[in-house]
């Protein structure tokens, strides 16, 4: 900053991307590397990481149908979605993302639909059970095979694959945002939405999947793996600036430079991975609940930090824009909105669907 | 026998030929082409700084032209307080900054929309079509000058359209019609003998953030250093109330 100068008169521009964007992107974010945590049990076929693999696939599917409502609801004319199909635009990421995100939606829903299906069938079979005909239609015939599953394992991987490509490029050609403009910053959202998959997968653990110490001990294991990634990707972005390495980074850090605000973000994200990293490390059972809180929370702020402060940041005057957060649908009502709509799927699904396979055992009277 | 067949490969030849040539014609990679306006104009706008002396009277013409939501601008020109290092005891300068869409030649904002809504036309006005935009922002965000927003009465995207409706039936924008010191020169650069083409001419001009590679076309005389980019100076008082929301007495 330049004392010499003093800016009197100028205009602030409201953040054009809405905490909707946020939700849309923790949702994805989460849901695109949740399909990561299915493949050890469903594409390797290692039935010891079966349970989390059933737990990840319940995030992937709830978090995908959540984040199409939150990324439909950031557009100012939220009506005029299907333009993106009438006007296909090939050089712009966005629309690229308009096509491949319906893909990995339905993909991420047929790959729950096959591992689900031989249950769904003995659903059907089991003696009093009033949705016996819808099971016996979703489960699509007698004798399901379970083989497919591995093929539409790898299809979903290679659609997740685009998703974590098109939202980390999307963000990353905006040169004139300097904090979004690096190559660090796809690796970001990828790590810090693996650290979030991992974290809802563990509350899940808890609240549904019965406290599983086991499945708790993976998890929390996993997040170290990933919080490690995290933290170097982290690390070198932030070198990259203060080096001058890389010159958007190096004017992300001066844009900051000096303002509290950020430096208190910049500690706060520094702590959580450590406190996250120390927890999940020397005590990996019976912290479930708040490592996986703490890792929810790490990958919302990261994304919160870089969308709505980053969008403070003005690209030609001095300081911060004001920002105020509103409390309607634009903002606090959205952001209760989007995680109550999840809640509420994982709700219905949970209550409808044999999402942890454990039909066998309560239906045994009917083999 | 034997010919024919040296005739069909003559033939598939002329066809590789052929189709090599339609690829190569072709652009490689797809991009956004410019439509509509007459490529015979180069519409563009000087600013002498020298002679801007923040009046705002092109902001609340422009205001008035265009509607924008109360709080929203097309344009605004920026004022700057600037202490006097050399010479300490001389009173502080002022400096006019007026901003508006820079009608760039390699426009960021175009190529990241996703619906093709925003486009530029082959006089080089940047448009938007706002009855298909869907108000999704990117164009907002990838903007380097900060020019663009988003209508809070359209929600769609908005900007200086350097007065396009005004500027197609021979009038000037509204902004360069009401400037009292003839600060903004508007005109077509690719005419020589027009007064932004003698001022191009005669003056080192400066446009904003040249490192960006947009080629913006609005060129300013007596461009200061210190404020081509973003400017690194004691921010503005945005909040004239304090946290508890009583206004505060002195600014």
């Amino acid at each position: 900053m330049n004392p010499n100068i003093i800016e009197t008169i100028n205009i602030t521009r409201q953040a054009a991307w809405l905490p909707w964007a946020v939700q849309y992107f923790f949702l994805i974010g989460i849901s695109v590397t949740a399909v990561f945590l299915t493949l050890p049990a469903f594409l390797g076929g290692n039935a010891k990481y079966e349970k989390i693999g059933r737990l990840a696939l319940l995030t992937a599917v709830s978090c995908a149908i959540a984040a199409m409502i939150a990324l439909v609801a950031d557009l100012h004319q939220p009506g005029r979605f299907w333009h993106f199909y009438t006007h296909f635009t090939s050089w712009s990421w966005m629309s690229r993302g308009a096509f491949l995100l319906p893909f990995f939606l339905v993909l991420v829903v047929i790959y729950a639909w096959l591992v689900y299906r031989a249950d769904l069938g003995r659903l059907a079979r089991q003696p009093g059970t009033m949705l016996a005909p819808l099971y016996k239609a979703l489960a699509l015939g007698d004798k399901p095979e379970r083989w497919m599953v591995r093929p539409v394992a790898f299809l979903t991987l290679l659609s997740a694959c685009s998703i974590a490509l098109y939202t980390g490029m999307e963000v990353m050609v905006v040169k004139a945002r300097p904090l979004w403009h690096t190559p660090f910053l796809p690796w970001m959202y990828l790590f810090t939405g693996l650290v979030g998959a991992t974290g809802v997968c563990l509350l899940l653990n808890r609240v549904i999947g019965g406290n599983d110490r086991g499945v708790e001990r993976g998890l929390n294991r996993f997040l170290l793996i990933a919080l490690g990634l995290l933290m170097v990707n982290g690390v070198l972005w932030l070198a990259s600036g203060l080096s001058g390495v890389s010159a958007p980074a190096h004017r992300a850090l001066l844009s900051m430079s000096g303002n509290v605000q950020w430096l208190t973000v910049a500690v706060w994200a520094g702590l959580s991975a450590i406190v996250l990293f120390v927890i999940a490390w020397l005590k990996p059972e019976g912290t479930g609940v708040i490592t996986g809180l703490i890792a929810v929370h790490s990958a919302w702020m990261f994304r919160w930090t870089v969308f709505i402060n980053g969008q403070m940041l003005p690209k030609m005057g001095s300081g911060l824009y004001p920002y105020h957060f509103p409390v309607g649908p634009e903002g606090l009502l959205g952001i209760i909105g989007t995680f109550g709509l999840w809640v509420l799927i994982i709700a219905a699904l949970t209550a409808f669907l044999p999402w942890d396979g454990r039909v066998e055992a309560s239906g045994a009277a009917s083999h | 026998m034997e010919k024919s067949r040296r005739e069909f490969l003559k033939d598939v030849g002329k066809l590789t030929a052929g189709a090599v040539t339609a690829v190569a014609v072709k652009p490689a990679v797809a991009g956004p082409q410019r439509h509509g306006g007459d490529a015979k104009h180069r519409w563009a706008m000087a600013l002498d700084l020298r002679k801007c002396i923040g009046c705002q009277a092109c902001t609340v013409s422009c205001s008035m032209e265009n509607q924008p939501p109360i709080g929203q601008f097309r344009t605004i020109v920026s004022q700057y307080e600037v202490k006097n290092v050399d010479k300490p005891g001389k009173p502080v300068d002022f400096f006019m900054l007026p901003r508006l869409c820079n009608h760039c030649d390699n426009p960021p904002c175009i190529p990241v929309c996703p619906v093709q809504a925003t486009y530029q036309q082959e006089d080089g006005v940047v448009l938007i079509n706002n009855e298909i935009c869907v108000g999704c922002g990117y164009c907002v965000q990838a903007c380097p000058y900060d020019a663009r927003f988003i209508n809070e009465e359209t929600q769609t995207a908005d900007k200086c359209t350097f007065c396009y409706h005004r500027v197609s039936v021979g009038l000037l924008p509204a902004c360069v019609e009401s400037c009292v010191g003839g600060a903004r020169v508007f005109g077509d650069v690719r005419n020589p003998n027009s007064e932004i083409s003698k001022l191009l001419d005669e003056f080192d001009v400066k446009v904003l953030r040249p490192e960006m590679n947009t080629h913006p076309h609005n060129f300013y005389i007596g461009m200061d250093g210190r404020f081509e980019g973003k400017v690194q100076g004691e921010p503005p008082v945005w909040d004239i109330r304090n946290a508890a929301g009583k206004e505060l007495e002195e600014l």
